[in-house]
């Protein structure tokens, strides 16, 4: 847009001005943001490590980070201590899902009583390649050791195995890689919580009933094994009189879930058991089934169990079941410091799931080895 | 002469609209899964569904007739549900008092959209993507990155959802009719009624038309560009507050992707991306093809890869059908 009207009103009285007086005084506007902004990374760098908390701090802290690099190559022996800790880089793939922000903050809460420990959180964005980028940035920064949640298996196991390479301890934490070139991997097991989630169900109903099944993405991994699991655990062969008799996909999402739910209803007179793979979406298939007053004829059941979400959902009478799928954000921390002190840790941890039923709520659920 | 007598009819918008509609009425009496279609209440479930899509599809057709695009009004929709359970649910605000503000917010949103293309005339797609980006930040922001609900996390204890929750997702006339339906339809009325019959109406079809010459003619177009995308981001917000009181909660995360079923929405009813023609009407007719496109596909349990195939096929045909004018 040259033809702005403020440009021809300039021109005429301020002819003399130099060629860049003569654009209108917004246009300045990115220089004055790349000022303010290299501006801001001087002056960080200036600053003491700041802890580590939401992606926002990300690059404030990557900057930190360099600068204290130098003293952590020439005084290797001397850290560990709160006056030079260990610096964790934790690469999660995206704060989208309330699963992966409760597992930033299960990592950050379990590092806060280890004040040797300090953690630089960073948020790939559902973007693999952003997530290699975080590896490199960690690497050449000189962390102690990595923490990532890798978003997906092929494009970043050949990056975690460089990091690896380097002498780094990485742990990777809820999806597996393809090749074992890392430290540990934590992970939940989702066609186990799956199965005992049908076998609650095939219990609950005593061999026979109706099933509406809400599916996560099931272009998704844990969307497929919690599928999977279901149905063996569901054991339709042993239990012919119970019927899955509508599955809808709902992507992870609620509102999704509570339209299929609503078909289901629409098309089924008789529901017992509603499974949905998270428990958001056991709240919707709750909710729609509450308009029509039918939420007291079935039961609800879920997969997730956060404290604030599933498991409350269970307190407040809604769900009568909830699976956890543990974020394992305490024993990566515990790991992490095992193996920055040299001592053996476990190629694999599996994380055991808990159940959440109106009994044992109270008490904290109860442990499915 | 009955081809002659076809392709007369399907001269007018209205006509392929409405018989885009009967198509898809045709295919859920085919595909009626045991009954389920010819229930009333499948139509009334539908009719709440459509509903969210549709309030945003009000405020687009808006912007859409001054040829311009509004990509935000999604992010506004979540940063308004988050805003709302805030306001209401942890700082137990009033609940009217809390909706004029998150409405206020929304408008405010939009107008902010509105100055930069109207004033600063940067293209409303640029403008309106920043901006769909930074209230998605907005809204993760003000939740931290939670979902807001009767559980609060710092102090661990449970409050009771305020009424206005279910008071909006309630149904009135004996079960018949969601009130969250009801605001949709006001809001199609008010569009409606803001495009046929006032002049701000008439500016909208000239902006849309060609801007130029609208303004040479004395058409206050920056004034009605900023006014066009506050009435967007108003829906937006509307459609915010139905949102939250659905699902009982403020969910940053809510929405993704609404803008672009509001645009399709938009698109089916035949009015024209460029700018300058269209109307409500297509529209709401518009916003019921594909509510029912939905919802036959889910009462039938089809599966996902059919059902966007299906989707998308749909789409391009509903518009290549409105582009042989």
């Amino acid at each position: 847009m040259n033809n702005h009207p403020n440009l021809a009103t300039f021109e005429t009285t301020q002819t003399p001005a130099p060629r860049w007086r003569r654009r209108p005084a917004w246009t300045l506007a990115p220089l004055a943001w790349m000022a303010l902004a290299g501006g801001a990374l001087v002056h960080c760098k200036n600053e003491p490590p700041a802890p580590g908390g939401s992606s926002a701090q990300a690059t404030g802290s990557a900057a930190s980070v360099s600068a204290a690099s130098p003293a952590a190559k020439g005084a290797a022996k001397h850290k560990g201590t709160p006056e030079d800790p260990f610096v964790v880089g934790m690469s999660q793939c995206n704060l989208g899902e309330p699963w992966r922000v409760q597992m930033n903050d299960d990592v950050r809460k379990a590092a806060e009583k280890h004040p040797n420990l300090k953690i630089v959180f960073k948020d790939a964005q559902n973007d693999s390649l952003v997530q290699r980028g975080q590896l490199e940035e960690f690497v050449n920064q000189g962390v102690d050791a990595i923490l990532i949640s890798p978003k997906e298996a092929a494009p970043l196991t050949e990056p975690v195995a460089k990091a690896f390479r380097t002498g780094i301890p990485v742990i990777v934490l809820d999806r597996a890689l393809l090749k074992e070139d890392y430290t540990t991997f934590i992970g939940a097991d989702n066609v186990k919580i799956g199965r005992e989630a049908g076998k609650w169900v095939a219990e609950t109903l005593g061999g026979k009933g109706t099933v509406v099944e809400l599916k996560g993405l099931m272009t998704s991994v844990p969307g497929q094994d919690r599928h999977r699991g279901f149905i063996e655990g569901l054991d339709t062969k042993a239990h012919p009189g119970i019927k899955v008799v509508f599955e809808a996909d709902m992507q992870w999402l609620e509102p999704n879930a509570r339209k299929e739910m609503e078909s289901a209803l629409a098309t089924q007179p008789k529901i017992d058991v509603v499974y949905a793979h998270n428990d958001p979406g056991a709240h919707g298939a709750y909710l729609a089934a509450k308009q029509v007053g039918r939420e007291k004829s079935m039961k609800f059941v879920g997969i997730d169990a956060l404290p604030h979400e599933g498991v409350q959902y269970v307190k407040d009478g809604i769900l009568s079941v909830t699976f956890q799928y543990p974020t394992g954000g305490a024993e990566a921390v515990a790991t992490t410091l095992k193996a920055l002190a040299g001592e053996n840790v476990p190629k694999k941890i599996v994380l055991p799931t808990r159940v959440f039923t109106r009994d044992n709520v109270a008490a904290g659920g109860q442990e499915i080895p | 002469m009955k081809p002659v007598a076809l392709s007369h009819v399907l001269k007018s918008p209205i006509a392929r609209a409405v018989l885009a509609l009967a198509g898809m009425l045709i295919l859920g009496s085919v595909f009626h899964a045991d009954g389920a279609f010819f229930r009333w209440t499948t139509h009334r479930d539908m009719l709440r569904q459509l509903s969210v899509y549709g309030i945003l599809g009000c405020g687009m057709t808006l912007v859409i007739v001054t040829g311009g695009i509004d990509l935000a009004v999604s992010s506004v929709l979540a940063a308004c549900a988050v805003g709302f359970s805030l306001l209401t649910i942890h700082q137990e605000m009033n609940p009217w008092l809390a909706i004029a503000l998150v409405l206020l917010g929304g408008a405010g949103m939009g107008a902010v959209s509105g100055t930069l293309v109207g004033r600063f005339k940067i293209q409303p797609f640029v403008v309106t993507l920043a901006a769909m980006v930074l209230l998605r930040g907005l809204a993760k922001h003000l939740s931290g990155g939670q979902k807001i609900s009767t559980y609060i996390a710092a102090s661990d204890r449970s409050v009771p959802l305020p009424d206005i929750f279910e008071r909006i997702d309630a149904r009135i006339l004996g079960d018949n009719l969601a009130i969250v339906t009801v605001i949709f339809g006001v809001c199609v009325a008010a569009s409606a009624f803001l495009l046929r019959r006032t002049r701000f109406g008439r500016y909208l079809y000239a902006t849309g038309g060609n801007l130029e010459a609208a303004r040479l003619s004395g058409v206050p177009v920056v004034r009605t560009l900023v006014l066009a995308y506050a009435i967007s981001g108003f829906f937006a917000a509307v459609a915010g507050i139905c949102q939250a009181a659905q699902e009982q909660q403020g969910d940053p995360e809510t929405g993704m992707g609404y803008e672009l079923s509001a645009i399709a929405i938009v698109v089916i009813g035949g009015t024209n991306l460029a700018g300058g023609r269209g109307g409500m009407g297509l529209t709401f007719v518009g916003a019921l093809t594909i509510g029912y496109l939905q919802k036959i596909l889910s009462i039938n349990a089809v599966g996902e890869s059919s059902r966007l195939m299906l989707t998308g096929a749909i789409i391009v045909c509903a518009v290549f059908l409105q582009r042989q004018s």
